[in-house]
């Protein structure tokens, strides 16, 4: 046993690199349940890093990327995070809603800054959860966003679709529940579906019983997919409308002619919009660094921007690189410019979401049309 | 299969049911244990998380193998079990301002309490259906986990304070290390006993052949509860333990996976041994952690590695699982005797 001990830590040894570097560490996830999704915005981050070091790194200090996949598993996720606390990293960039959770405390008595891909509201509380920032509009905003919009054109009776996890439930329990009430919406129906489901044909039944004209969705693709083709199959007459991970061109692909219609929450930049600066700037660079593809997923500009603004948020820091500095230097992000990727970042020492803005698309002709301007949430 | 020395007979079933059948085995296992004290202060703190997760992982698989192994009562829901001894444990924690010492059992009777209930379709059913019956046992608690918020915090999970142990907080990896370990080492003490007397005798009776264990008077309902009990004691202590040390719980990670990894841990160990369920579980933890260091090292020279290697990981995994099964059939346990049985007889085999 002591051997193998010792065979990990030459292993460990081996990995270690000169101490000039600036260590950050990722927690992605390419073979779990939300690998779909996970893959792209692996790729975003990977990129940002590559970026940042081509351009003089961080006041001239290179930043080394640890990239663990844990395969979207709490203990993996444990696993990584001591690792990356042994090899002194300074700040962690995290992935989903239950290992984030799981991780909270730890990240608050080492004073690790934590940026994650979930955009839970109650991680966006700073006292409670002072080390914990995410860059997107949180679920609760979206689904508050949604909910108006399904008020401005005049339905009535909504439901929600959504999974049994601390990400599916996050958005509508209670704060989508008690956003419906507060706009006089009716909240007709709510289904589980899993996420990865494969039919959905007994809860697309319910749905058309209920009478529900709107439904809002919190999956990834593969749910999402799966709900619109059951719908279209039983001749609903219910829109749908998905948050952020449900929406972009993989699921056109999926879902076919089934998505056309289906409305989606995002506040971030698709990869079609040449008229954003941010997006331009990314084909540039993508044609450098992946020539040979062509088209990248709206996961990709997320993992990008979000790791753009820690790195920035890094790079403005003033003296040594500790993790007070660096949770100082993100609360002091006021409209921060991520070059259009996303609406302009502001965290404070109490809200710990960076964006407050979305916009609403739908899929027409098998192509993301904006059909609403910016809507600011608060 | 047993290998014994020539010369080293016995003339008493206590001698032959002695936990140190040698006065050497008496001091590899005692220097063994000392060693593991020493162990943590060479120890970082990647190393000493590794550590703890074996042992934790070690009392749950101990408290599976009696079950599974010694009894012959397949479980499927050992992972929901675990999950209801970390839940109980988060409650009794928010609620009392019990210390660990009492927190800890209490989680564990509450666990095997709810152990007993689903092991109750267990005098109708045998074999694979009741399997499927404790299937359904880890979808309901599961289920429950998850909307019983009240008492779990459903999917936002439960936050759990350290223990606190005379004055001394518990809160990193260096002081759990030794929580654990002290665990660890007084429930596999009990299970190695369970098993000698005779209850463990009645469990095995069980397993062999059931009906000729009523005829010679086993109670059955009784010992298969009992087992039922004793089993999720010991996962009501591991996921007692779990709380402590992640100190948030969410019903994310008690999960069919978690169940299905415990019952590899003990076909790979070896079925009905206290030892095997220790080097199962030590092979499972490390494995995987082995392996993603291994590609890490490669892909710096082959980068195709790192793209290849999500996809291939678990398919790996399940091949060193069948492996296993195909050429080590009797767990890593039997292995354990047969170096053993090879290093007494060196040099010079009869």
């Amino acid at each position: 046993m002591r051997k193998i001990f010792l065979v990990i830590m030459m292993l460990l040894g081996l990995n270690l690199f000169a101490a000039e570097t600036i260590k950050v560490g990722a927690l992605v996830d390419l073979s779990g349940g939300t690998a779909d999704v996970g893959k792209p915005y692996a790729d975003g981050i990977k990129d940002c890093v590559k970026w940042f070091n081509e351009n003089g790194g961080i006041n001239g200090r290179q930043i080394e990327l640890l990239i663990v996949d844990y395969g979207y598993k709490i203990p993996n996720a444990l696993a990584a995070y001591k690792e990356f606390k042994m090899k002194k990293v300074v700040a962690i960039h995290g992935w989903g809603t239950g290992d984030t959770e799981a991780l909270t405390k730890f990240v608050a008595e080492d004073k690790m800054p934590y940026v994650s891909a979930s955009y839970s509201e109650h991680l966006a509380d700073g006292k409670k959860k002072p080390y914990n920032f995410f860059v997107g509009a949180s679920y609760s905003d979206q689904t508050e966003a949604a909910l108006k919009f399904v008020k401005d054109k005049g339905g009535k009776n909504v439901a929600f679709i959504y999974n049994n996890t601390g990400f599916g439930r996050s958005p509508f329990f209670p704060d989508g529940e008690n956003a419906a009430k507060k706009l006089g919406l009716n909240l007709v129906d709510k289904q589980v579906v899993d996420l990865k489901a494969l039919d959905a044909t007994a809860q697309m039944l319910n749905l058309k019983k209920s009478g529900a004209q709107y439904a809002i969705i919190q999956e990834t693709y593969m749910a999402t997919s799966t709900i619109l083709k059951d719908a279209k199959k039983n001749g609903l007459n219910t829109r749908f409308i998905g948050l952020n991970w449900t929406f972009d061109k993989p699921l056109i692909k999926i879902a076919g002619a089934a998505s056309e219609g289906f409305y989606g929450v995002s506040p971030f930049a698709f990869w079609d919009e040449d008229n954003n600066e941010g997006i331009r700037f990314l084909k540039q660079l993508n044609k450098k660094y992946n020539p040979s593809i062509q088209e990248r997923e709206v996961n990709y500009v997320q993992g990008f921007a979000s790791m753009y603004v820690l790195l920035s948020a890094i790079k403005n820091v003033k003296g040594k690189i500790t993790g007070e500095a660096i949770k100082y230097s993100l609360e002091s992000m006021k409209n921060f410019n991520t070059m259009g990727l996303t609406p302009p970042v502001t965290f404070t020492k109490d809200v710990h979401k960076g964006v407050r803005a979305a916009k609403i698309y739908e899929i027409k002709n098998g192509k993301i049309v904006p059909v609403t301007g910016v809507i600011t949430l608060d | 299969m047993n290998y014994i020395n020539c010369g080293n007979f016995k003339t008493s079933y206590e001698k032959d049911a002695a936990i140190y059948q040698t006065t050497f085995s008496k001091i590899c296992i005692y220097s063994f244990l000392i060693g593991l004290f020493v162990l943590p202060f060479f120890l970082n703190s990647y190393l000493l998380y590794i550590m703890n997760m074996i042992f934790i992982s070690v009392i749950a698989a101990v408290g599976l193998n009696i079950l599974t192994g010694f009894t012959g009562l397949i479980s499927l829901g050992h992972g929901a079990f675990i999950g209801v001894g970390a839940f109980a444990a988060g409650y009794l924690i928010s609620k009392f301002s019990f210390g660990f010492f009492i927190i800890i059992p209490l989680a564990a009777i509450i666990t095997s309490m709810v152990g007993v209930i689903f092991g109750t379709p267990s005098l109708r059913l045998k074999d694979l259906y009741l399997s499927i019956a404790t299937l359904a046992a880890q979808f309901i608690l599961e289920f429950i986990f998850i909307r019983a918020e009240r008492i779990t915090g459903g999917v936002n999970g439960m936050p759990v304070d350290a223990p606190v142990f005379f004055g001394y907080t518990i809160d990193n990896d260096f002081r759990f290390y030794f929580f654990s370990l002290i665990y660890t080492i007084i429930m596999v003490t009990a299970a190695k006993n369970i098993i000698r007397t005779k209850i463990g005798r009645a469990f095995v009776s069980i397993r062999d052949n059931y009906i000729a264990a009523e005829t010679m008077g086993v109670d059955l309902f009784r010992y298969k509860l009992l087992s039922f009990a004793i089993s999720s004691f010991y996962a009501g202590v591991a996921g007692a333990l779990w709380a402590y040390y992640v100190r948030f719980i969410t019903p994310e990670h008690f999960t069919i996976n978690v169940s299905i990894q415990y019952l590899s841990m003990i076909i790979i160990g070896g079925l009905g041994s206290i030892l095997g369920s220790i080097f199962g579980t030590i092979f499972m933890v490390v494995l995987p952690e082995l392996l993603r260091h291994i590609i890490g090292i490669f892909s710096h020279y082959l980068p195709v590695l790192e793209q290849i290697f999500p996809a291939i990981r678990e398919a790996f995994y399940g091949l060193v699982i069948i492996l296993f099964l195909l050429f080590e059939p009797e767990g890593l346990a039997r292995r354990w005797n047969l170096i053993k049985a090879y290093w007494k007889l060196w040099p010079f085999s009869y």
